[in-house]
Protein backbone atom coordinates (compact mmCIF):
# COMPACT_ATOMS: atom_id res chain seq x y z
CA UNK A 1 0.00 0.00 0.00
CA UNK A 2 1.38 3.50 -0.70
CA UNK A 3 1.93 6.12 1.83
CA UNK A 4 -0.76 8.11 -0.45
CA UNK A 5 -3.04 5.32 0.13
CA UNK A 6 -2.49 4.35 3.25
CA UNK A 7 -2.95 8.43 4.46
CA UNK A 8 -6.08 8.28 2.98
CA UNK A 9 -7.57 5.09 4.02
CA UNK A 10 -6.76 5.88 7.89
CA UNK A 11 -8.17 9.37 7.17
CA UNK A 12 -11.33 7.60 6.07
CA UNK A 13 -11.22 5.72 8.72
CA UNK A 14 -11.01 8.49 10.95
CA UNK A 15 -13.96 10.13 9.82
CA UNK A 16 -16.31 7.77 7.66
CA UNK A 17 -18.62 10.69 7.06
CA UNK A 18 -15.76 12.97 5.67
CA UNK A 19 -15.52 13.65 1.22
CA UNK A 20 -12.09 12.13 1.39
CA UNK A 21 -12.96 8.97 -0.21
CA UNK A 22 -13.42 11.05 -3.30
CA UNK A 23 -9.45 11.43 -3.32
CA UNK A 24 -8.78 7.44 -2.13
CA UNK A 25 -10.94 6.36 -4.89
CA UNK A 26 -9.63 8.27 -7.61
CA UNK A 27 -6.39 7.58 -6.30
CA UNK A 28 -6.77 3.87 -6.47
CA UNK A 29 -8.34 4.15 -10.05
CA UNK A 30 -5.33 5.87 -10.87
CA UNK A 31 -3.48 3.11 -9.74
CA UNK A 32 -5.61 0.40 -11.57
CA UNK A 33 -7.08 -0.95 -8.40
CA UNK A 34 -10.49 -0.70 -9.73
CA UNK A 35 -12.72 -3.38 -7.69
CA UNK A 36 -11.28 -1.28 -4.44
CA UNK A 37 -11.82 1.97 -5.80
CA UNK A 38 -15.52 0.99 -7.11
CA UNK A 39 -15.84 -0.59 -3.18
CA UNK A 40 -14.53 2.82 -1.74
CA UNK A 41 -16.65 5.12 -3.71
CA UNK A 42 -19.61 3.21 -3.48
CA UNK A 43 -19.80 3.03 -0.01
CA UNK A 44 -19.19 7.06 0.66
CA UNK A 45 -21.76 7.55 -2.16
CA UNK A 46 -24.29 6.05 0.32
CA UNK A 47 -23.52 8.64 2.42
CA UNK A 48 -23.12 11.49 -0.09
CA UNK A 49 -25.79 10.11 -2.49
CA UNK A 50 -26.42 13.98 -3.51
CA UNK A 51 -22.66 14.55 -4.32
CA UNK A 52 -22.13 14.74 -7.93
CA UNK A 53 -18.02 14.23 -7.92
CA UNK A 54 -19.26 10.97 -5.90
CA UNK A 55 -21.43 9.97 -8.95
CA UNK A 56 -18.74 11.08 -11.35
CA UNK A 57 -16.43 9.14 -9.38
CA UNK A 58 -18.33 5.63 -9.60
CA UNK A 59 -18.64 6.38 -13.40
CA UNK A 60 -15.62 6.82 -14.29
CA UNK A 61 -14.00 3.86 -12.23
CA UNK A 62 -17.11 1.88 -14.34
CA UNK A 63 -15.65 3.42 -17.58
CA UNK A 64 -12.65 1.97 -16.83
CA UNK A 65 -13.30 -1.32 -15.83
CA UNK A 66 -15.82 -1.29 -19.46
CA UNK A 67 -19.41 -1.35 -17.85
CA UNK A 68 -20.01 1.50 -19.96
CA UNK A 69 -23.90 1.40 -19.33
CA UNK A 70 -23.52 1.47 -15.48
CA UNK A 71 -21.00 4.53 -16.12
CA UNK A 72 -23.89 6.04 -18.39
CA UNK A 73 -26.23 5.71 -15.90
CA UNK A 74 -23.89 7.52 -13.01
CA UNK A 75 -22.59 10.31 -15.04
CA UNK A 76 -26.89 10.77 -15.97
CA UNK A 77 -27.36 10.66 -12.30
CA UNK A 78 -24.19 13.50 -11.68
CA UNK A 79 -26.23 15.42 -14.48
CA UNK A 80 -29.56 15.08 -12.86
CA UNK A 81 -27.90 17.28 -9.40
CA UNK A 82 -25.51 18.58 -11.30
CA UNK A 83 -26.81 20.04 -15.15
CA UNK A 84 -23.40 21.75 -15.56
CA UNK A 85 -21.05 19.38 -14.67
CA UNK A 86 -18.36 19.39 -16.91
CA UNK A 87 -16.42 16.05 -15.97
CA UNK A 88 -19.88 14.19 -16.51
CA UNK A 89 -20.70 15.79 -19.88
CA UNK A 90 -16.71 14.59 -20.86
CA UNK A 91 -17.31 11.54 -19.49
CA UNK A 92 -20.75 10.23 -21.19
CA UNK A 93 -19.74 11.97 -24.44
CA UNK A 94 -16.81 9.33 -24.30
CA UNK A 95 -18.98 6.55 -23.51
CA UNK A 96 -21.33 7.27 -26.23
CA UNK A 97 -18.45 7.96 -28.24
CA UNK A 98 -17.34 4.58 -27.56
CA UNK A 99 -20.59 2.88 -28.21
CA UNK A 100 -20.98 4.27 -31.98
CA UNK A 101 -23.74 6.50 -30.96
CA UNK A 102 -22.20 9.06 -32.74
CA UNK A 103 -24.78 11.49 -32.43
CA UNK A 104 -25.74 11.53 -29.13
CA UNK A 105 -21.50 11.86 -28.60
CA UNK A 106 -21.36 14.87 -30.54
CA UNK A 107 -24.56 16.43 -28.73
CA UNK A 108 -23.13 16.07 -25.34
CA UNK A 109 -20.16 17.25 -26.47
CA UNK A 110 -21.19 20.58 -28.15
CA UNK A 111 -22.78 21.10 -24.68
CA UNK A 112 -19.81 20.33 -22.81
CA UNK A 113 -18.19 23.14 -25.11
CA UNK A 114 -20.97 25.63 -24.59
CA UNK A 115 -20.00 25.19 -20.78
CA UNK A 116 -15.92 25.36 -21.29
CA UNK A 117 -15.16 26.63 -25.08
CA UNK A 118 -11.06 26.91 -24.19
CA UNK A 119 -11.40 23.27 -23.24
CA UNK A 120 -8.79 21.94 -25.91
CA UNK A 121 -9.77 17.74 -25.03
CA UNK A 122 -13.30 18.66 -25.80
CA UNK A 123 -12.64 20.15 -29.31
CA UNK A 124 -10.44 17.49 -29.82
CA UNK A 125 -12.97 14.90 -28.90
CA UNK A 126 -16.29 16.55 -31.17
CA UNK A 127 -13.55 16.62 -33.81
CA UNK A 128 -12.77 13.22 -33.64
CA UNK A 129 -16.26 12.34 -33.51
CA UNK A 130 -17.51 14.25 -36.23
CA UNK A 131 -14.71 12.33 -38.32
CA UNK A 132 -16.20 8.83 -37.19
CA UNK A 133 -19.46 10.19 -37.63
CA UNK A 134 -18.98 11.49 -41.76
CA UNK A 135 -16.79 7.90 -42.16
CA UNK A 136 -19.72 5.61 -40.99
CA UNK A 137 -22.16 7.53 -42.64
CA UNK A 138 -20.52 7.28 -45.82
CA UNK A 139 -19.86 3.51 -45.36
CA UNK A 140 -23.66 2.80 -44.77
CA UNK A 141 -22.81 1.92 -41.00
CA UNK A 142 -24.08 4.35 -38.85
CA UNK A 143 -24.93 2.07 -35.68
CA UNK A 144 -21.19 0.74 -35.73
CA UNK A 145 -20.59 -2.18 -33.31
CA UNK A 146 -18.96 -1.25 -30.12
CA UNK A 147 -17.85 -4.55 -29.51
CA UNK A 148 -15.54 -4.45 -32.64
CA UNK A 149 -13.58 -1.92 -31.22
CA UNK A 150 -12.38 -2.99 -28.02
CA UNK A 151 -9.88 -5.40 -26.48
CA UNK A 152 -10.98 -9.16 -26.88
CA UNK A 153 -11.40 -8.80 -22.79
CA UNK A 154 -13.08 -5.91 -23.01
CA UNK A 155 -15.29 -6.81 -25.94
CA UNK A 156 -16.35 -10.11 -24.19
CA UNK A 157 -17.23 -8.20 -20.68
CA UNK A 158 -19.88 -5.55 -22.68
CA UNK A 159 -20.98 -8.12 -25.32
CA UNK A 160 -24.30 -7.83 -23.52
CA UNK A 161 -24.56 -4.04 -23.21
CA UNK A 162 -26.35 -3.15 -26.18
CA UNK A 163 -28.86 -5.53 -25.24
CA UNK A 164 -29.63 -5.71 -21.72
CA UNK A 165 -30.32 -1.56 -22.41
CA UNK A 166 -30.52 0.36 -19.36
CA UNK A 167 -32.47 -2.44 -17.21
CA UNK A 168 -31.32 -3.61 -13.60
CA UNK A 169 -30.10 -6.80 -15.76
CA UNK A 170 -27.09 -8.70 -16.23
CA UNK A 171 -26.02 -11.40 -18.55
CA UNK A 172 -23.25 -14.14 -18.90
CA UNK A 173 -22.10 -16.55 -21.47
CA UNK A 174 -20.77 -19.55 -19.63
CA UNK A 175 -19.08 -22.48 -21.72
CA UNK A 176 -19.56 -26.52 -21.58
CA UNK A 177 -17.27 -26.57 -18.63
CA UNK A 178 -19.39 -24.00 -16.68
CA UNK A 179 -16.45 -20.81 -17.22
CA UNK A 180 -17.80 -17.65 -18.32
CA UNK A 181 -16.79 -16.45 -21.75
CA UNK A 182 -18.25 -13.25 -21.98
CA UNK A 183 -20.31 -10.77 -19.85
CA UNK A 184 -20.32 -9.40 -16.13
CA UNK A 185 -22.00 -10.28 -12.97
CA UNK A 186 -21.48 -7.20 -10.66
CA UNK A 187 -22.28 -7.44 -7.16
CA UNK A 188 -23.95 -4.29 -5.50
CA UNK A 189 -20.29 -3.38 -3.74
CA UNK A 190 -19.03 -3.81 -6.99
CA UNK A 191 -17.06 -6.62 -7.34
CA UNK A 192 -17.66 -9.03 -10.62
CA UNK A 193 -18.97 -12.49 -9.01
CA UNK A 194 -19.63 -13.90 -12.58
CA UNK A 195 -17.29 -17.22 -12.08
CA UNK A 196 -18.98 -17.86 -9.15
CA UNK A 197 -22.59 -17.01 -10.32
CA UNK A 198 -21.64 -19.04 -13.47
CA UNK A 199 -20.31 -21.92 -12.06
CA UNK A 200 -22.91 -22.47 -9.52
CA UNK A 201 -25.98 -21.71 -12.10
CA UNK A 202 -25.13 -23.78 -14.65
CA UNK A 203 -25.70 -26.83 -12.75
CA UNK A 204 -29.31 -26.34 -12.89
CA UNK A 205 -28.44 -26.47 -17.21
CA UNK A 206 -26.98 -29.88 -16.23
CA UNK A 207 -29.60 -31.20 -14.46
CA UNK A 208 -32.27 -30.00 -17.16
CA UNK A 209 -30.07 -31.59 -19.95
CA UNK A 210 -30.00 -35.02 -18.09
CA UNK A 211 -34.53 -34.63 -17.50
CA UNK A 212 -34.75 -33.98 -21.27
CA UNK A 213 -33.18 -37.39 -21.76
CA UNK A 214 -36.41 -39.10 -20.46
CA UNK A 215 -39.63 -36.28 -20.32
CA UNK A 216 -39.85 -36.40 -24.39
CA UNK A 217 -40.24 -33.12 -24.52
CA UNK A 218 -37.79 -32.62 -27.55
CA UNK A 219 -34.61 -30.17 -26.81
CA UNK A 220 -35.24 -27.39 -23.94
CA UNK A 221 -35.52 -24.13 -24.88
CA UNK A 222 -35.55 -21.94 -21.70
CA UNK A 223 -35.49 -22.34 -18.14
CA UNK A 224 -36.58 -19.46 -15.44
CA UNK A 225 -36.36 -19.11 -12.30
CA UNK A 226 -37.67 -16.61 -9.40
CA UNK A 227 -35.82 -16.38 -6.81
CA UNK A 228 -35.81 -13.24 -4.05
CA UNK A 229 -32.97 -11.45 -5.52
CA UNK A 230 -33.38 -11.65 -8.78
CA UNK A 231 -35.40 -13.69 -11.90
CA UNK A 232 -32.80 -15.73 -13.64
CA UNK A 233 -33.10 -17.29 -17.37
CA UNK A 234 -31.23 -19.61 -18.91
CA UNK A 235 -30.95 -20.65 -22.27
CA UNK A 236 -28.84 -23.08 -24.55
CA UNK A 237 -26.04 -21.27 -26.49
CA UNK A 238 -23.79 -22.95 -29.52
CA UNK A 239 -21.07 -25.26 -28.32
CA UNK A 240 -22.92 -26.60 -25.30
CA UNK A 241 -22.16 -23.14 -23.44
CA UNK A 242 -25.50 -21.38 -21.86
CA UNK A 243 -26.58 -18.00 -22.00
CA UNK A 244 -27.73 -16.58 -18.28
CA UNK A 245 -29.57 -13.38 -17.97
CA UNK A 246 -30.27 -12.23 -14.09
CA UNK A 247 -32.97 -9.49 -13.65
CA UNK A 248 -34.77 -7.60 -11.19
CA UNK A 249 -37.66 -9.73 -9.81
CA UNK A 250 -39.82 -6.76 -10.55
CA UNK A 251 -39.25 -6.36 -14.24
CA UNK A 252 -41.62 -8.12 -16.19
CA UNK A 253 -40.86 -11.75 -17.27
CA UNK A 254 -41.71 -11.17 -20.76
CA UNK A 255 -39.35 -8.36 -20.76
CA UNK A 256 -36.29 -10.63 -19.18
CA UNK A 257 -36.95 -13.61 -22.02
CA UNK A 258 -36.89 -11.08 -24.37
CA UNK A 259 -33.64 -9.85 -23.66
CA UNK A 260 -32.68 -13.75 -22.96
CA UNK A 261 -33.31 -14.16 -26.92
CA UNK A 262 -31.51 -11.12 -27.44
CA UNK A 263 -28.46 -12.35 -25.22
CA UNK A 264 -28.84 -15.89 -27.30
CA UNK A 265 -28.89 -14.15 -30.88
CA UNK A 266 -25.63 -12.00 -29.28
CA UNK A 267 -24.08 -14.91 -28.10
CA UNK A 268 -24.51 -16.99 -31.18
CA UNK A 269 -23.00 -14.31 -33.57
CA UNK A 270 -20.29 -13.40 -31.19
CA UNK A 271 -19.15 -17.27 -31.08
CA UNK A 272 -19.46 -17.58 -34.78
CA UNK A 273 -16.92 -14.22 -35.30
CA UNK A 274 -14.57 -15.86 -33.11
CA UNK A 275 -14.69 -19.33 -34.35
CA UNK A 276 -14.09 -17.70 -37.94
CA UNK A 277 -11.10 -15.44 -36.67
CA UNK A 278 -9.79 -18.71 -35.19
CA UNK B 1 -17.96 -42.90 -13.89
CA UNK B 2 -16.03 -46.17 -13.60
CA UNK B 3 -18.22 -49.36 -13.29
CA UNK B 4 -16.04 -52.44 -12.87
CA UNK B 5 -18.11 -55.76 -14.48
CA UNK B 6 -17.48 -59.42 -13.99
CA UNK B 7 -20.09 -59.90 -16.84
CA UNK B 8 -19.69 -57.81 -19.84
CA UNK B 9 -23.48 -57.68 -20.31
CA UNK B 10 -23.83 -55.53 -17.51
CA UNK B 11 -21.43 -52.78 -17.83
CA UNK B 12 -23.40 -50.43 -20.78
CA UNK B 13 -26.55 -50.55 -18.21
CA UNK B 14 -24.86 -50.18 -15.01
CA UNK B 15 -22.60 -47.11 -16.29
CA UNK B 16 -25.56 -45.37 -17.43
CA UNK B 17 -27.69 -45.94 -13.90
CA UNK B 18 -24.71 -44.54 -12.09
CA UNK B 19 -24.55 -41.70 -14.44
CA UNK B 20 -27.82 -40.48 -14.47
CA UNK B 21 -29.06 -41.55 -10.68
CA UNK B 22 -25.29 -39.98 -9.54
CA UNK B 23 -25.03 -42.61 -6.95
CA UNK B 24 -22.18 -43.31 -5.00
CA UNK B 25 -22.05 -46.82 -4.72
CA UNK B 26 -23.62 -49.30 -6.86
CA UNK B 27 -23.48 -53.22 -6.55
CA UNK B 28 -25.24 -55.67 -8.80
CA UNK B 29 -25.62 -59.55 -7.84
CA UNK B 30 -27.21 -62.27 -7.89
CA UNK B 31 -28.37 -63.77 -4.97
CA UNK B 32 -25.73 -66.34 -5.13
CA UNK B 33 -23.36 -63.73 -4.38
CA UNK B 34 -21.98 -63.81 -7.24
CA UNK B 35 -21.31 -59.82 -7.83
CA UNK B 36 -21.66 -59.09 -11.38
CA UNK B 37 -20.68 -55.15 -11.36
CA UNK B 38 -19.87 -52.47 -9.05
CA UNK B 39 -19.23 -48.67 -9.08
CA UNK B 40 -17.53 -46.97 -5.90
CA UNK B 41 -15.72 -49.43 -4.19
CA UNK B 42 -11.81 -49.68 -4.46
CA UNK B 43 -11.43 -52.64 -2.42
CA UNK B 44 -12.18 -56.30 -2.37
CA UNK B 45 -12.77 -56.73 0.58
CA UNK B 46 -15.70 -53.87 0.83
CA UNK B 47 -17.47 -55.30 -1.94
CA UNK B 48 -17.10 -58.57 -0.21
CA UNK B 49 -18.99 -57.32 2.70
CA UNK B 50 -21.50 -55.37 1.21
CA UNK B 51 -22.57 -58.16 -1.55
CA UNK B 52 -22.85 -60.75 1.32
CA UNK B 53 -24.80 -58.04 3.62
CA UNK B 54 -27.34 -57.28 0.34
CA UNK B 55 -27.67 -61.07 -0.40
CA UNK B 56 -28.78 -61.24 3.43
CA UNK B 57 -30.75 -58.24 3.04
CA UNK B 58 -32.90 -59.30 0.14
CA UNK B 59 -33.23 -62.94 1.56
CA UNK B 60 -34.42 -61.75 4.34
CA UNK B 61 -36.77 -59.14 2.39
CA UNK B 62 -38.51 -61.75 0.16
CA UNK B 63 -38.92 -64.10 3.53
CA UNK B 64 -40.96 -61.36 5.12
CA UNK B 65 -42.71 -60.23 1.95
CA UNK B 66 -43.82 -63.49 1.40
CA UNK B 67 -45.06 -64.30 4.70
CA UNK B 68 -46.82 -60.46 5.61
CA UNK B 69 -47.44 -60.41 1.06
CA UNK B 70 -47.40 -63.66 -0.68
CA UNK B 71 -44.97 -62.14 -2.36
CA UNK B 72 -41.18 -60.98 -1.77
CA UNK B 73 -40.56 -57.11 -1.46
CA UNK B 74 -39.15 -55.77 -4.76
CA UNK B 75 -37.53 -52.85 -3.09
CA UNK B 76 -35.87 -51.47 0.15
CA UNK B 77 -35.04 -48.13 0.81
CA UNK B 78 -33.96 -46.62 4.09
CA UNK B 79 -32.68 -42.95 4.42
CA UNK B 80 -29.78 -41.71 6.64
CA UNK B 81 -28.78 -38.84 7.90
CA UNK B 82 -26.17 -38.43 5.32
CA UNK B 83 -26.56 -41.15 2.79
CA UNK B 84 -29.71 -43.75 1.93
CA UNK B 85 -29.78 -47.18 0.87
CA UNK B 86 -31.80 -48.34 -1.91
CA UNK B 87 -31.74 -52.33 -2.79
CA UNK B 88 -34.38 -53.57 -4.95
CA UNK B 89 -34.65 -56.98 -7.15
CA UNK B 90 -34.77 -56.91 -11.03
CA UNK B 91 -35.99 -59.98 -12.81
CA UNK B 92 -33.88 -61.09 -15.75
CA UNK B 93 -33.44 -64.09 -18.30
CA UNK B 94 -30.29 -65.06 -16.11
CA UNK B 95 -32.76 -64.93 -13.30
CA UNK B 96 -33.58 -62.07 -10.62
CA UNK B 97 -30.68 -59.83 -9.59
CA UNK B 98 -30.42 -57.65 -7.02
CA UNK B 99 -29.17 -54.35 -7.02
CA UNK B 100 -27.58 -52.06 -3.75
CA UNK B 101 -27.24 -48.31 -4.32
CA UNK B 102 -25.82 -45.92 -2.36
CA UNK B 103 -26.45 -42.38 -2.64
CA UNK B 104 -26.74 -38.71 -1.07
CA UNK B 105 -28.71 -35.53 -1.54
CA UNK B 106 -27.05 -34.76 -4.59
CA UNK B 107 -29.59 -37.48 -5.81
CA UNK B 108 -33.01 -38.80 -3.92
CA UNK B 109 -34.81 -42.26 -3.74
CA UNK B 110 -37.66 -40.73 -6.32
CA UNK B 111 -34.55 -40.38 -9.06
CA UNK B 112 -32.94 -43.59 -7.95
CA UNK B 113 -36.50 -45.38 -8.65
CA UNK B 114 -36.77 -43.88 -12.04
CA UNK B 115 -33.00 -44.71 -12.97
CA UNK B 116 -33.79 -48.24 -11.56
CA UNK B 117 -36.78 -48.49 -13.67
CA UNK B 118 -34.83 -48.02 -16.69
CA UNK B 119 -32.02 -50.53 -15.66
CA UNK B 120 -34.30 -53.03 -15.28
CA UNK B 121 -35.36 -52.78 -18.57
CA UNK B 122 -31.63 -52.37 -20.20
CA UNK B 123 -30.57 -55.47 -18.26
CA UNK B 124 -33.68 -57.72 -19.15
CA UNK B 125 -33.03 -56.96 -22.86
CA UNK B 126 -29.16 -57.38 -22.82
CA UNK B 127 -29.01 -60.41 -20.46
CA UNK B 128 -27.79 -63.58 -22.36
CA UNK B 129 -29.89 -66.64 -22.37
CA UNK B 130 -30.80 -68.32 -19.57
CA UNK B 131 -27.81 -70.16 -17.23
CA UNK B 132 -28.75 -72.68 -14.53
CA UNK B 133 -29.64 -70.65 -11.59
CA UNK B 134 -26.61 -71.70 -8.66
CA UNK B 135 -27.48 -73.14 -5.42
CA UNK B 136 -27.30 -70.36 -2.76
CA UNK B 137 -26.00 -71.41 0.18
CA UNK B 138 -23.49 -74.38 -1.53
CA UNK B 139 -21.53 -72.07 -3.81
CA UNK B 140 -22.09 -68.64 -2.48
CA UNK B 141 -18.20 -67.98 -1.04
CA UNK B 142 -16.95 -70.04 -4.63
CA UNK B 143 -19.16 -67.59 -6.62
CA UNK B 144 -18.19 -64.45 -4.49
CA UNK B 145 -14.55 -65.27 -4.86
CA UNK B 146 -14.33 -65.73 -8.38
CA UNK B 147 -16.24 -62.93 -9.14
CA UNK B 148 -13.81 -60.05 -6.94
CA UNK B 149 -11.00 -61.57 -8.80
CA UNK B 150 -12.63 -60.32 -12.30
CA UNK B 151 -13.99 -57.12 -10.39
CA UNK B 152 -10.38 -56.33 -9.28
CA UNK B 153 -8.62 -57.79 -12.31
CA UNK B 154 -7.13 -60.22 -11.55
CA UNK B 155 -9.14 -62.34 -13.95
CA UNK B 156 -11.10 -61.57 -17.12
CA UNK B 157 -14.73 -60.75 -17.01
CA UNK B 158 -17.19 -63.07 -18.53
CA UNK B 159 -18.28 -62.35 -21.77
CA UNK B 160 -14.89 -60.29 -22.82
CA UNK B 161 -13.36 -61.17 -25.95
CA UNK B 162 -9.25 -63.80 -25.12
CA UNK B 163 -6.58 -61.47 -26.85
CA UNK B 164 -4.66 -63.25 -29.36
CA UNK B 165 -1.06 -64.64 -27.84
CA UNK C 1 -61.81 -35.60 -5.27
CA UNK C 2 -60.97 -35.71 -2.14
CA UNK C 3 -57.81 -34.96 0.52
CA UNK C 4 -55.94 -32.25 1.78
CA UNK C 5 -53.70 -31.23 -1.53
CA UNK C 6 -56.79 -32.13 -4.16
CA UNK C 7 -57.68 -28.50 -3.72
CA UNK C 8 -54.84 -26.94 -5.08
CA UNK C 9 -53.83 -29.82 -7.49
CA UNK C 10 -57.77 -29.09 -9.49
CA UNK C 11 -56.38 -25.17 -9.56
CA UNK C 12 -53.77 -26.06 -11.84
CA UNK C 13 -55.21 -29.57 -13.46
CA UNK C 14 -58.00 -27.16 -14.45
CA UNK C 15 -56.12 -24.66 -16.68
CA UNK C 16 -56.09 -25.08 -20.30
CA UNK C 17 -52.73 -27.21 -22.09
CA UNK C 18 -52.32 -28.64 -18.59
CA UNK C 19 -51.18 -32.53 -18.84
CA UNK C 20 -50.30 -33.06 -15.39
CA UNK C 21 -50.29 -32.06 -11.68
CA UNK C 22 -48.42 -33.56 -8.71
CA UNK C 23 -47.62 -32.22 -4.96
CA UNK C 24 -44.23 -34.06 -4.65
CA UNK C 25 -41.75 -34.64 -1.62
CA UNK C 26 -38.99 -32.04 -2.12
CA UNK C 27 -36.44 -33.99 -0.33
CA UNK C 28 -37.57 -37.76 -1.69
CA UNK C 29 -38.81 -36.51 -5.13
CA UNK C 30 -41.50 -39.08 -4.40
CA UNK C 31 -45.53 -37.46 -5.19
CA UNK C 32 -47.40 -37.01 -2.35
CA UNK C 33 -50.56 -36.50 -4.73
CA UNK C 34 -51.09 -36.14 -8.35
CA UNK C 35 -54.12 -35.31 -10.88
CA UNK C 36 -52.60 -36.57 -14.09
CA UNK C 37 -53.84 -37.65 -17.93
CA UNK C 38 -53.83 -41.13 -18.87
CA UNK C 39 -50.43 -41.45 -20.53
CA UNK C 40 -48.41 -39.05 -18.08
CA UNK C 41 -45.81 -40.83 -16.55
CA UNK C 42 -46.14 -39.15 -12.96
CA UNK C 43 -43.37 -40.66 -11.44
CA UNK C 44 -40.39 -39.75 -13.71
CA UNK C 45 -41.85 -36.52 -14.28
CA UNK C 46 -42.05 -35.83 -10.68
CA UNK C 47 -38.92 -37.08 -9.66
CA UNK C 48 -37.15 -35.35 -12.32
CA UNK C 49 -39.09 -31.92 -12.14
CA UNK C 50 -38.19 -31.89 -8.57
CA UNK C 51 -35.20 -32.72 -8.62
CA UNK C 52 -34.38 -29.61 -11.34
CA UNK C 53 -36.30 -27.25 -8.69
CA UNK C 54 -34.06 -28.69 -6.43
CA UNK C 55 -30.98 -28.10 -7.98
CA UNK C 56 -32.02 -24.31 -8.88
CA UNK C 57 -32.86 -23.89 -5.30
CA UNK C 58 -29.62 -24.75 -4.23
CA UNK C 59 -27.73 -22.95 -7.46
CA UNK C 60 -29.82 -19.86 -6.39
CA UNK C 61 -28.62 -20.39 -2.76
CA UNK C 62 -24.86 -20.79 -3.39
CA UNK C 63 -25.02 -17.68 -5.51
CA UNK C 64 -26.51 -15.21 -3.16
CA UNK C 65 -29.70 -15.01 -5.06
CA UNK C 66 -32.04 -15.81 -1.71
CA UNK C 67 -35.18 -18.94 -2.02
CA UNK C 68 -36.29 -19.90 -5.37
CA UNK C 69 -39.88 -19.28 -5.17
CA UNK C 70 -40.82 -20.67 -8.58
CA UNK C 71 -39.51 -22.28 -11.71
CA UNK C 72 -40.53 -22.98 -15.54
CA UNK C 73 -38.82 -24.88 -17.67
CA UNK C 74 -39.65 -24.53 -21.80
CA UNK C 75 -39.21 -27.48 -24.14
CA UNK C 76 -40.12 -27.88 -27.65
CA UNK C 77 -42.87 -30.10 -27.13
CA UNK C 78 -43.81 -28.51 -23.70
CA UNK C 79 -43.56 -26.91 -20.46
CA UNK C 80 -42.09 -27.57 -16.72
CA UNK C 81 -43.30 -25.95 -13.89
CA UNK C 82 -42.59 -26.24 -10.32
CA UNK C 83 -43.22 -23.86 -7.34
CA UNK C 84 -42.03 -24.50 -3.97
CA UNK C 85 -43.67 -24.35 -0.17
CA UNK C 86 -41.53 -26.31 2.50
CA UNK C 87 -40.93 -29.60 2.32
CA UNK C 88 -43.40 -29.98 -0.71
CA UNK C 89 -43.20 -28.72 -4.48
CA UNK C 90 -46.12 -28.60 -6.61
CA UNK C 91 -45.14 -29.68 -10.19
CA UNK C 92 -46.85 -29.01 -12.70
CA UNK C 93 -46.55 -30.97 -16.90
CA UNK C 94 -48.27 -28.71 -19.77
CA UNK C 95 -48.50 -28.67 -23.38
CA UNK C 96 -46.15 -26.05 -25.52
CA UNK C 97 -49.38 -23.90 -26.11
CA UNK C 98 -50.29 -23.53 -23.08
CA UNK C 99 -51.27 -19.73 -21.44
CA UNK C 100 -47.30 -19.63 -19.06
CA UNK C 101 -48.81 -16.16 -17.57
CA UNK C 102 -51.89 -17.75 -16.65
CA UNK C 103 -50.36 -21.26 -15.52
CA UNK C 104 -47.89 -19.54 -13.13
CA UNK C 105 -50.31 -17.66 -11.34
CA UNK C 106 -52.56 -20.27 -10.55
CA UNK C 107 -49.52 -22.41 -9.39
CA UNK C 108 -48.25 -19.79 -7.31
CA UNK C 109 -51.46 -19.11 -5.71
CA UNK C 110 -52.18 -22.86 -5.05
CA UNK C 111 -48.82 -23.44 -3.37
CA UNK C 112 -49.17 -20.83 -1.19
CA UNK C 113 -52.36 -22.73 -0.19
CA UNK C 114 -50.63 -26.24 0.16
CA UNK C 115 -51.16 -27.40 4.13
Amino acid sequence: MSDEVRRLSEELARDPGSLVFLQLGETLRRRGQLDLALRVSLRGLERHSTNGDAHDLVARIRADRGELDRALEAWDAVLRLVPTHLGALKGKGFVLYTQGRWQEAERVLLEAAARDGGDASIAAALAHVRREADQAGASGTDDTDDASRGSPAEEARTLFAEALGDGEMTALLIDADGLVMAGVYPTADGDDVSQEIGAELCGVSDEVQRAMRHLALGRWTRIAFETDAATVAMAPAPEGGLVLVAADPALPHGLVRRVLDRCGDRAAAWLETAGARS
Amino acid sequence: MTVAVAETWVEEPLRRFVDEARVLFALLIHPSGQVLGQHGFTRAVDVMSASALAAAIHASGSAIGKEMESAPFGELHHGGAARQIFLARTPTPRGDLVLLSVFDRSSSVGLVRVYFEELRGALAAAAPAAAPSPGLAATFEQELNRSLAALFGRAEPVGQPVPDA
Amino acid sequence: MTGPYQGALASVARQRGILGAMVVDANDDIIVDAAVRHGVKAPTVAALAASIYRKARQSAGAAGLGDTTFLRMEAEQGHIFAAGRGALVLIALAESTVNVGLVRLAMLQAASGLP
